[in-house]
């Protein structure tokens, strides 16, 4: 089920995401509204979350539903480690970052021997045990008031300070940190690592009897998806600047994560920037009608606004729809669609000049 | 003493609710082998019909659940029929999701129409208990296991001495081989998930004098209900009984003799050991 593409196909891509990444600088130094700058960033780090879950979940076929574990890890390094030790979240990141691979491989060695649900559901409840505690234990992670940060330190990169003041600086981070993640997706999917575990994923005993070890590269797989999870949660406490125990939240966090992909396209590379496109609009636009007013879509009085105002808490009940929709009529996300569509079309006009003229 | 004796007491009470919605889980899970990841809302539904016929009708909540468990058990034979059929051979990943979506359609509706807030049922017992040799008992507790009880016994009647009872254990056993001996597996399929529905309505009914009632609610017995019937063994309703007692247990003494606020916690930590050591269960087949 490994097929390679062209060789013309991989360049041409090149170029079109050399050409994308190009249009979203120039349109992030041009752009003014903050709305439209936070619908970017948010896109960006839907991006990078996505292709995160897209290791495990989309090569190596384990659905982790409880990614909300590594974010959250990540966010709550970061945020604590600045603001009770002083240490800077460019350096507090990594260390968030190997928290999360750390919890990762505790959770896999215990999951990745048994096959069925049983990954699923131990995944959810790591997330729930680390929130659950997270709230119990105040002394160390004051508890549901989380923690609230004032500002960022400014980074200084070859002599120049670079200021964490308004939401430009994090369109760039976060711009940087979703083609990271792209890149790195890529390079995955082509090396020896990505056949191991596209291997897994399309037949167990198979790649067993090859002689993969299905845990140790489960584990693998699982422990480079927790990282990006975890850079993911570092930077998103450094936006928001606050972090509390909803982070380790199923529906607010962990089950995001896996829509984005499963909307866009499981295990290919464009399908969670596709999904992240889809839902991330959707989910703001739903969480704040308002922003379209800013950005000068709608008119304040406009009635799409007061129909929409109901729904900013039950945002939800959308991608409930979403999953139930794309799963009974386009399991594959929207790329299978378009696949799909483009086969029948070819096939079409490949058989048509083969069919004989029909008798008048 | 005494501490210890009344909270395991008052576990086996809540632990008796714990089995009703364990064993809706696992008929679900053996005769259609999918996870149920909407079983908790399902128990949310439960308390919100329980909760309008008491605040609108002023029905009291255990007599209520004529009206709940009916009403469960039409909306879980809608949603297999309409919904959950459809994807009987997809991957399991695929059922997963699509029972999760499920769930969040349901919360976030009666949200949108009954808002976040938490409602309460007060009734003239629900703060009172019977005092048995230095013990008390909470009278609601007390009630809603008696009536479990009633109804896992008409239950395991059902399953083990009617026809239709043993067609669905036998569907249950294998799919295939019950259709061969004409066994209606379609109609079988949606009966399971109807009754495993009913059961989750009337556990949200039990509870629902001792609980708040919320939207968001059902999430955390969801968890529970998988750890209980992973505890007890994927499909085995009698495990599901016991699993059920055993979390009610393990809740009540964690939250007596650790922390009120870790009682859960307690519980997931026990199933990811349960994973690690015996992960077929107590009384589960080997299949992993």
């Amino acid at each position: 089920m490994i097929a390679r593409p062209p060789r013309g196909a991989a360049l041409l891509w090149l170029l079109v995401g050399a050409a994308a990444v190009a249009f979203l600088v120039v349109f992030g130094l041009v752009v003014k509204k903050p709305y439209v700058l936070h619908m970017g960033i948010m896109l960006f780090q839907a991006i990078l979350l996505g292709q995160a879950w897209n290791v495990i979940g989309g090569y190596t076929g384990q659905y982790s539903v409880g990614h909300a574990a590594y974010f959250g890890v990540g966010a709550y390094t970061t945020i604590m480690l600045l603001m009770t030790h002083g240490i800077a979240p460019w350096w507090g990141v990594w260390l968030g970052m190997a928290n999360a691979v750390l919890l990762s491989l505790v959770i896999g060695s215990i999951t990745f021997r048994l096959r069925g649900p049983y990954f699923v559901l131990a995944s959810i409840s790591v997330a729930e045990i680390i929130r659950l505690a997270a709230l119990h234990f105040k002394s160390f992670t004051r508890g549901a008031e989380g923690f609230l940060l004032d500002a960022v330190p400014s980074l200084r990169v070859l002599g120049t300070e670079i200021e964490f003041v308004g939401k430009r600086p994090f369109y760039f981070m976060a711009l940087g940190l979703a083609v990271a993640s792209v890149i790195a997706n890529w390079a995955v999917e082509r090396s020896k690592l990505g056949y191991y575990f596209q291997a897994i994923r399309e037949d167990q005993d198979a790649a067993h009897a090859l002689g993969i070890n299905l845990t140790a590269y489960k584990n693998v797989a699982l422990a480079i998806s927790a990282a990006f999870t975890a850079l993911a949660g570092g930077f998103s406490a450094m936006y928001v600047k606050w972090v509390d125990p909803n982070a380790f939240s199923l529906p607010e966090v962990s089950i995001p994560i896996v829509l984005t992909v499963i909307i866009g396209g499981i295990g290919t590379i464009a399908g969670p920037v596709v999904g992240a496109m889809v839902l991330v609009p959707l989910q703001e636009i739903l969480r704040n009608p308002k922003g379209l007013v800013q950005v000068g879509i709608l008119s304040s009085d406009s009635s799409v606004v007061t129909f929409l105002a109901p729904f900013a808490n039950a945002h939800q009940l959308f991608y409930g729809i979403l999953v139930v929709l794309v799963i009974l009529f386009a399991p594959d996300g929207v790329l299978g669609v378009i696949k799909s569509s483009l086969r029948k079309g070819r096939r079409r006009r490949e058989a048509r000049p083969a069919a004989p003229a029909a008798p008048a | 003493m005494t501490v210890f004796l009344q909270s395991v007491i008052s576990g086996v009470l809540v632990g008796g609710v714990y089995a009703l919605i364990g064993i809706g889980l696992t008929m679900i899970f053996g005769v259609m082998r999918v996870i149920n990841f909407a079983h908790g809302d399902l128990l949310m539904l439960g308390m919100y019909v329980t909760w309008r016929a008491f605040d609108g009708l002023g029905m009291d909540p255990f007599l209520s659940l004529v009206i709940t468990a009916p009403a469960l058990f039409l909306w879980g034979a809608f949603l297999q029929s309409a919904v959950i059929n459809r994807v009987l051979n997809a991957l399991p990943q695929n059922q997963i999701l699509l029972t999760i979506g499920l769930g969040l359609i349901m919360s976030n509706a009666v949200m949108l129409k009954y808002t976040s807030d938490y409602r309460i049922i007060t009734t003239s017992y629900s703060s009172a208990s019977y005092m048995l040799g230095g013990l008390s008992i909470s009278q609601p507790l007390l009630y809603g296991f008696l009536i479990t009880a009633a109804i896992t016994a008409v239950l395991y009647w059902f399953l083990l001495r009617t026809d239709t009872g043993q067609a669905i254990r036998a569907t249950a056993q294998d799919r295939e081989a019950a259709q061969l001996m004409g066994i209606d597996v379609r109609a079988m399929s949606v009966l399971a998930f109807g009754i495993g529905a009913a059961l989750a309505g009337t556990a949200g009914a039990l509870i629902s004098p001792t609980y708040y009632i919320f939207p968001q609610v059902g999430g955390i017995f969801t968890l529970k209900a998988f750890v209980i019937v992973v505890l007890g063994g994927m499909g085995s309703v009698v495990g599901a009984t016991l699993g059920g007692i055993i979390i009610g247990v393990t809740e009540s003494l964690s939250a007596v003799y650790i922390a009120s606020g870790l009682k859960e916690l307690v519980v997931f930590v026990l199933f990811l050991a349960l994973l690690l050591f015996k992960p077929s269960g107590l009384l589960g087949k080997t299949r992993a």
